[in-house]
């Protein structure tokens, strides 16, 4: 691992240049020119590529990326620059898994391969999207728990308020905000019987860095062995608030994850770019902040989801990229564009975690509704979309391409103008965090549809 | 259209500034009116990569090169105008609300803001409440638009409006709001003018208010 100090030295020490020049004339052209030298190809064909040297080449073009552009300092106006033999050193000696969970609930995180029959990692939950009360939180997060057995971790909701009074960043109330996220998360785990289980989007609530510093006391519950997530910014950058995090959390010895979301349409510009971002922002992560897994969300310029054809085709060769030439376990997140209780939802979800488990990838379930919209939640929709990624395991990328292929067009047309779906209060008990048989009879139905496809699913 | 006038549109749209620059001081030394260089050659350039934009058979790279470029040539055909004679949709002051360091939403707004020939103050990230204020007395903006891309700087656009009230300057100003977690619910909510899902939305959400405010 590269010290954090050295990290910082670079970024203080590293090639000054202002920011929008090395996105626009760096960045940017760059990526152009790798697309073109290593002929990297979107197919919307082969939405799961079955090309291994397809996989390669995305892995060499980034890092190529990186090692030519290096990762920008928002603070410092500087790059962090690496060699590539350095690079190279440091994915063979990165870390290869993270102990996670305790108890019954212990686990290993692993790295997986494209078509692998392993289990991908099913991580869980509300996707850090915001509820407006802790009586939502608590439903949600302990009917995750008793609802998906299969879950390996947890990622809570963030909270909208505290004591009606709504959050602001980088306040009083973000601290208090990030405490409750922490202490409510254990507490529903506990009523579901699960304590051991992991949250892995610790404090999803804190935006800042005093604020998960705040919520890292022992006295609040957060473990060694839940996840720790440090974001890198779009695209290839970071800044001084997550370098911090990332100081802190090493000094703790706890799982780090780098955690990015390329932009389609974006400086990356279109598939080809933004799947070569994707993987030099995994590696990006292994580099400045030593993590030991990591979660890539790619979205949409336009309609700001990740389930266009474009962005499967990104989930999938991604994936494939990372997953074939790293040791570091990779998770892909989803932002489906329908809302909650709604059929195009599920079929998002089925789609795009069908391609990312063919593709070597484990899954945390993405935000429903873009992330956008607080209390559009319910336990419905990571319950089917860990089950999907659950029995995606052992999948020949070719049948996951037909099949993500006759799921797609259940939906395309929609992406623009989804369906919003209903709130947590519209279509689940407040007093048991059960979901209406509406929702079950639109589970029942997807399921089915993705059954008929071929899937298989375990229960 | 003359040949010097396609030149400087096709160099807007390529997004290379020197040619820019290079063509409309072409245009001008062949004694074609500054009015038709800027609407005929400048702004319809602006134009087709604001519509390709959306189309995303560009993205956002092409879109801002090509917003520079076109700064670039309005910086030598306007001093050849009158004040009066510069046709302007408006002047709009952007910037992602304190706490929030966010700016690609913001950066593409800008970007197509100028295309459709507003004046645009970016005054970046992380902005104090009170710098908006500011920066909007100064240029006698018609527009504020607030970005914030996270449930906990939401409330930075809340306090621009609230700020604006309580100085009895609420009137002066259009203001607009976007950003992920932005909806109509909440822009309602807190008492905005406008507030878009995207970028290009936002863009012809800014010269529909505009276009109303002075009717």
């Amino acid at each position: 691992m590269i010290p954090i100090i050295e990290i910082t030295n670079r970024a203080l020490n590293g090639k000054p240049i202002l920011e929008k020049d090395y996105d626009m004339r760096v960045f940017s052209p760059r990526v152009r020119e790798l697309v073109k030298e290593y002929g990297i190809h979107y197919d919307p064909a082969a939405l799961v590529p079955s090309d291994d040297g397809l996989a390669d080449s995305i892995f060499k073009a980034a890092i190529d990326l990186i090692c030519d552009v290096g990762v920008y300092c928002k603070d410092t106006e500087r790059i962090i620059a690496f060699e590539e033999k350095e690079v190279r050193n440091e994915l063979k000696t990165s870390f290869n898994h993270a102990m996670l969970g305790e108890g019954m609930e212990q686990r290993t995180l692993l790295p997986r391969k494209p078509e692998s029959k392993e289990r991908p990692w099913i991580f869980s939950g509300a996707g850090g999207v915001t509820v407006s009360n802790e009586n939502i939180f608590l439903r949600l997060v302990e009917s995750y728990a008793r609802k998906i057995p299969i879950a390996n971790a947890i990622t809570t909701p963030c909270l909208l308020s505290v004591d009606g009074i709504n959050i602001r960043a980088k306040s009083p109330l973000e601290i208090e905000g990030s405490i409750r996220t922490v202490v409510l998360g254990r507490e529903a785990l506990r009523r579901a019987g699960r304590p051991g289980l992991p949250i892995m989007n610790a404090i999803g609530t804190a935006e800042s860095a005093i604020a998960l510093a705040s919520g890292l006391h022992p006295d609040f519950g957060l473990r060694k062995t839940d996840g720790y997530m440090i974001a890198e910014l779009a695209e290839l950058k970071t800044d001084f608030d997550l370098l911090n995090r990332a100081a802190l959390l090493q000094s703790l010895n706890v799982p780090i994850a780098g955690i990015y979301g390329p932009i389609y349409g974006g400086f990356a510009g279109g598939a080809e770019g933004t799947a070569i971002t994707s993987t030099a922002f995994h590696i990006q992560g292994i580099l400045t902040y030593g993590a030991s897994w990591t979660l890539c969300f790619p979205i949409h310029i336009k309609y700001t989801s990740s389930s266009s054809l474009e962005l499967i085709w990104v989930a999938s060769a991604y994936s494939q990229a990372v997953s074939r030439n790293t040791n570091v376990p990779a998770l892909y997140y989803n932002y489906t564009a329908a809302g909650p209780c709604t059929e195009m939802v599920l079929q998002e979800f089925a789609a795009e975690f069908i391609a990312a488990v063919s593709s070597g990838a484990s899954i945390e379930t993405g935000g429903v509704a873009k992330g956008k919209y607080f209390d559009y939640l319910t336990p419905i929709e990571p319950m089917f979309a860990s089950e999907v990624a659950y029995a995606s395991a052992g999948l020949k990328r070719t049948d996951a391409n037909e099949i993500v292929k006759k799921i797609i067009p259940k939906f395309e047309d929609r992406i623009p103008d989804p369906p919003k779906g209903k709130r947590f209060q519209e279509c689940c008990d407040l007093k048991t965090g059960e979901p209406s048989k509406e929702c079950y009879d639109i589970y029942n139905k997807v399921k089915k549809e993705v059954i008929d496809l071929g899937i298989e699913f375990q229960y | 259209m003359s040949k010097e006038i396609e030149v400087l549109k096709q160099a807007v749209i390529d997004g290379d500034a020197d040619a820019v620059i290079d063509s409309a001081k072409k245009a001008l030394d062949a004694g074609i009116n500054p009015i038709e260089i800027l609407e005929n050659g400048i702004s319809r350039g602006a134009q087709v990569v604001g519509d390709q934009f959306e189309k995303l058979e560009i993205f956002l790279t092409e879109l801002m090169l090509s917003g520079e470029a076109m700064m670039a040539g309005l910086n030598v055909v306007l001093p050849h105008l009158k004040t009066e004679d510069v046709p302007q949709k408006g002047k709009v002051v952007v910037g992602t609300v304190r706490g929030d360091v966010h700016e690609i939403g913001k950066n593409i707004l800008k970007s197509l803001l100028v295309a459709n020939g507003f004046e645009v103050s970016d005054l970046g990230v992380d902005v104090p409440t009170s710098k908006f204020v500011e920066a909007a007395e100064k240029i006698h903006a018609d527009i504020i638009a607030l970005s914030a891309l996270m449930t906990s700087t939401l409330g930075g656009q809340k306090d621009v409006i609230d700020y604006l009230e309580q100085t009895g300057n609420r009137n002066k100003y259009i203001i607009m709001v976007g950003g992920g977690p932005t909806n109509q619910g909440w822009a309602d909510e807190i008492g905005a003018d406008g507030f878009a899902e995207t970028a290009p939305e936002a863009a012809r959400l800014a010269i529909e208010l505009i276009e109303k405010r002075r009717n």
